[in-house]
């Protein structure tokens, strides 16, 4: 029997476990099969490996899932504290803006006159306007860059804690 | 017979879709007692994942709380379109090539450089001793000449072989094209059958 026909049928094996052969190759195959012990036992080796790769058992541990769950609903429980905090500073934030946005033009008119009432230069008035518009953006900012530090900080412990 | 077939295909995957849909929607919540019940379900199919994947049950076992935490604080990114296993051995694949790339940067390369078919161990049934003898002999036959295979060709193996998963399904959770799988495929199984040689199981 020809060399072509062994590797042919060793091909299709190996097909048949990884994504299946068609109905006619299914054919060929089983006939050259029967008549072909190198083959046969190539295919049984085949289907041991396959087998025993399936037949692999680990002990199960139900501690483990406990421990884990214990884990995953106290790592929730932070979560939640987080993301409770952040609404909080959002929520302000909304606030401030929105306050920030609606007393503008009083502040505008407000810093004017004591401007001019002041004999200052236009600039020099309304710089401080500017600086007063931005202070609460800036201390926001700074707030913010600090927790994300901090919860940086804190998953650097907890991973080193980890490993 | 062909249209009983189409309706009964086309029921389960309606049914897996709104499986993960519904899964989406808890991680999204963060429900606990949804995360409480996909732990017990993925509890043996995961670990047995990390363990052929890393070869050692500590390690193991350190890495599955790990995914479950980590599918906790990216459940968001889960859209329920895709199955929900492929998505959490994608996780448990990262995490172990972040650990392999702390402890061995080759092992990193070799990684990267590229349903429920199978049945759950049942308590009710309970092997007798010698049973249980063969089997843990059986098993670490197999798994020395697992960890003898590349990392590529072990993690393929697995997934396709005790996770019955699809070439398709598989090549989403290594992130490689369905020709690296397929060739991954064919290679570890020709090497896993020369290791094994005449082992009869």
């Amino acid at each position: 029997m020809s060399d072509d026909f062994h590797k042919s049928a060793e091909r299709l094996l190996a097909a048949l476990k990884v994504e299946g052969i068609s109905p006619t190759e299914r054919g060929w195959l089983d006939g050259h099969l029967e008549s072909c012990a190198r083959c046969a036992e190539h295919a049984a080796a085949l289907g041991r490996a396959v087998a025993s790769l399936r037949s692999v058992a680990i002990p199960l541990e139900p501690a483990l899932v406990q421990t884990t769950q214990f884990r995953v609903r106290r790592r929730a429980r932070e979560l939640r504290e987080q993301e409770s905090r952040m609404h909080g500073l959002w929520f302000s934030c909304a606030l401030s803006w929105a306050l920030g946005v609606l007393s503008a033009p009083l502040l505008w008119w407000g810093f004017q006159w004591v401007g001019r009432h002041m004999a200052l230069p236009d600039v020099a008035w309304q710089t401080a306007f500017a600086l007063w518009w931005a202070m609460p953006a800036a201390a926001t900012a700074a707030v913010l860059a600090g927790l994300r530090a901090r919860a940086a900080k804190e998953n650097g412990i907890q991973e080193s804690l980890r490993h | 017979m062909s249209a009983a077939i189409c309706w009964f295909v086309n029921s389960v995957s309606n049914a897996m879709e709104h499986e993960g849909q519904a899964i989406a929607r808890g991680l999204r919540r963060r429900d606990p007692d949804l995360l409480d019940g996909l732990i017990e379900r993925y509890h043996y199919r995961l670990l047995r994942y990390l363990h052929c994947l890393t070869g050692s049950r500590e390690t193991a076992e350190d890495l599955f709380q790990e995914t479950w935490i980590r599918v906790l604080e990216r459940g968001r990114q889960y859209d329920g379109k895709s199955k929900f296993e492929a998505w959490l051995f994608t996780i448990a694949r990262h995490l172990v090539i972040d650990l392999q790339r702390r402890r061995q940067p080759r092992f990193l390369d070799l990684l990267d450089a590229g349903s429920d078919g199978q049945p759950e161990p049942r308590l009710e049934d309970q092997p007798s001793a010698l049973e249980l003898v063969a089997r843990r002999e059986t098993s670490e036959r197999v798994g020395t000449a697992m960890t003898d295979l590349p990392a590529t060709y072990r993690e393929v193996l697995v997934l396709r072989f005790q996770e019955e998963m699809a070439i398709e399904e598989i090549a989403e959770v290594v992130a490689a094209p369905l020709s690296t799988v397929k060739s991954r495929l064919y290679r570890g199984l020709e090497a896993l059958r020369e290791m094994l040689g005449g082992t009869k199981i």
